[in-house]
């Protein structure tokens, strides 16, 4: 590969030139984390006078304290509900578009908008709506014999927070949906469908398998939105709660750090979260820059 | 085996038509080409025949069965595309298989089929490569494999040597026409490159502005050019068009037809030395001489401004700038009205 090199003269310069952003990066990433991990070794007494080094015994109290093990469970159950139901929703709207010749742009421009609402602003929103004294939903759905109330009943906040959370997720998936399919060559449906093969067949034989480097890459996208840029709509929605129902780790991480004061144990959460972002990001790196190969 | 009968058949994009009208018989087991530069609707015809297009009016008949309304899959057609559109995650097995998989073809048969194809193709050593393994003629052999397992009852082809290089291209257009003479499959093939039609088809379709010039054998459209579209389009270099007017500025007259006010003559009928028939004689300059080997082609600029091209055997000892009589005997000359763009001298027949 050819490269553009340029030759600085003076010795210092470069290094002047990258301070900026090794100050930004070292202050607000790397000293933040080596903290974390330094925290994650000690105990704090209540008034923060003492700190004691205990090595790893945050980490086994961690693994064998209950409501980290349900939070464990329970963030399983949210990423993938939320990675499956924005992906499929988004593919299903994606291909909807793109049959659709002369409105396709309007369609994709609604359809990009709800990528630009905040997650917090996301989360107020799905609350008013499913809000069991004020709510729209709750409402209408009293009216079809449902009972909802997602500030008692945990199934009812965590399908929220997935629906929520899904929801603002389907416009990213989708636009790149969209243009997965489009660099699908025509020719190859039209050489499908004189192929014998229906509409439904073409899609999964044909333009699904083609798909597959955009999906994987989405996969990997989704997962790690879905644990760790959900925060604002949790917060926003259900706080973790009722009775730990939808307490997702990166949210326990806040619970029992800042609201807890369990300074330790959050710190022990936090590296065992950064070690699953660092696995997702070797995932992406080692197969996505390959490409899923067809 | 099968006929193919396109009755009257129209295609409008919105308020633009693109196919005004054809009507086409095909016989079992003929080939026939559809030329004509682009956008002059030959690809949508076929496109429309393979059921790729909707049709705006008319009828398409595939073995005397109606199949405007019917599915591409219904039409019990295959076709070749351009850039061979093979399902790129798939091997060259399963690109063979596909469509007979679709059509719950039992196992044994579609090995059968798949191993004949492969062995007159000559693809056998490459049934488990991904397509994107293969170089642009063997894909091109897959692609007319696809087309051949399926044992169908007409071929499409969407110019399917263009991808190819000059000298591979010779090569297919060979191996294309033995294929067809040998499974005896009628087939409609699109291309814009003339000497393809001209040496694969048992009968050319001259396509221009989506209507149809001429239809006929390659050496009766080559012979008898029906209009002065076909006389130009086909042919290279392409017939010399000299107006009437400007044989008699030259002080040349001879019989034509009523209505002529254009002669096409073919630049292997222009000579330099005088022939023996009744003949005209032009007097210009050459302007140009260009050695291609075998012959030479020499422009020359007539009395008129016009510049003819002359097609010699060899290399004629003839400077650039230097005068001659070019010669063209009548029994050579091609008369055309320029009003009707049609020959003067027979009824022509589309």
């Amino acid at each position: 590969m050819q490269t553009k090199r340029t030759i600085f003269p003076n010795k210092l310069l470069p290094y002047l030139l990258l301070t900026p952003q090794l100050a930004v990066t070292l202050i607000f990433f790397i000293w933040p984390a080596a903290q974390a991990v330094k925290s994650s070794f000690e105990r704090e007494d209540p008034f923060g006078f003492r700190t004691t080094f205990i090595w790893f015994e945050n980490y086994t109290r961690l693994f064998s304290e209950a409501t980290y093990l349900n939070s464990v469970g329970k963030t399983a159950l949210f990423a993938i509900s939320v990675t499956l139901l924005s992906m499929s929703l988004s593919l299903l709207l994606a291909v909807a578009v793109n049959r659709v010749l002369r409105t396709n742009r309007l369609y994709t421009t609604l359809l990009v908008w709800p990528y630009a609402v905040a997650p917090v602003v996301v989360g107020i929103l799905w609350w008013f709506m499913f809000n069991p004294s004020i709510g729209i939903a709750p409402y209408l759905m009293r009216g079809l014999g449902i009972d909802w109330n997602h500030r008692i009943d945990g199934t009812d906040a965590m399908l929220l927070v997935i629906m929520a959370a899904s929801w603002k997720q389907i416009s990213y998936n989708f636009l790149f949906f969209v243009a997965g399919l489009q660099s699908v060559p025509q020719s190859l449906t039209e050489a499908a469908a004189i192929d014998g093969a229906g509409p439904f067949k073409r899609f999964w034989t044909i333009v699904f398998p083609l798909l597959s480097p955009t999906t994987f890459f989405l996969l990997i996208v989704n997962i790690n939105y879905a644990m760790f840029d959900t925060f604002g709509i949790i917060d926003a929605t259900t706080s973790g709660g009722p009775a730990q129902a939808t307490n997702i780790l990166v949210y326990k991480v806040y619970a029992d750090g800042f609201l807890g004061l369990n300074i330790g144990s959050s710190a022990a959460q936090s590296v065992v979260l950064m070690l699953i972002v660092i696995a997702l990001t070797a995932v992406q790196f080692r197969f996505v820059e390959r490409r899923v190969q067809y | 085996m099968a006929t193919i009968n396109l009755v009257d058949l129209k295609k409008n994009y919105g308020p633009v038509p693109a196919v005004k009208g054809i009507n086409l018989s095909v016989a079992d087991g003929e080939l026939i080409v559809l030329v004509g530069p682009s956008g002059c609707g030959k690809s949508t015809l076929l496109r429309m025949v393979a059921g790729l297009e909707s049709v705006t009016s008319g009828r398409i008949e595939i073995g005397g069965r109606d199949v405007v309304r019917a599915e591409p899959a219904e039409r019990d057609i295959a076709m070749v595309f351009q850039n061979y559109a093979l399902y790129p995650h798939m091997s060259v097995r399963q690109n063979l298989e596909y469509g007979l998989k679709n059509r719950g073809t039992p196992r044994e048969e579609i090995d059968r089929r798949v191993r004949e194809a492969a062995d007159i193709l000559e693809i056998g050593p490459m049934l488990d490569r991904k397509p994107r393994q293969l170089s642009g003629g063997q894909r091109q052999r897959v692609a007319m494999g696809r087309a051949i397992v399926r044992e169908p009852a007409a071929f499409l082809f969407d110019e399917p040597l263009s991808n190819l290089d000059a000298k591979l291209r010779v090569q297919m257009r060979v191996e294309i026409r033995k294929l067809q003479r040998r499974l005896k499959t009628t087939s409609l093939y699109v291309t814009h490159d003339q000497l393809e039609a001209m040496t694969l088809a048992d009968r050319l379709v001259v396509m221009n502005g989506g209507l149809v010039e001429q239809i006929g054998t390659p050496v009766e459209v080559y012979d008898r050019p029906a209009t002065l579209f076909v006389a130009g389009f086909i042919g290279s270099p392409p017939m010399n068009l000299i107006s009437v007017e400007g044989l008699a500025s030259a002080g040349q007259s001879l019989p034509l037809p009523r209505g002529t006010d254009i002669v096409g003559i073919r630049p292997d009928e222009l000579t330099l030395d005088a022939p023996a028939g009744a003949h005209v004689a032009l007097p210009g300059t050459v302007e140009l001489l260009e050695p291609i080997g075998g012959e030479s082609h020499l422009h020359v600029m007539l009395g008129n401004g016009q510049t003819v091209i002359l097609s010699v055997p060899g290399r004629p000892d003839i400077a650039e700038g230097a005068a001659v009589t070019v010669h063209a005997e009548h029994a050579q000359m091609h008369p055309f009205s320029k009003e009707t763009g049609r020959r003067t001298d027979a009824v022509a027949n589309p």
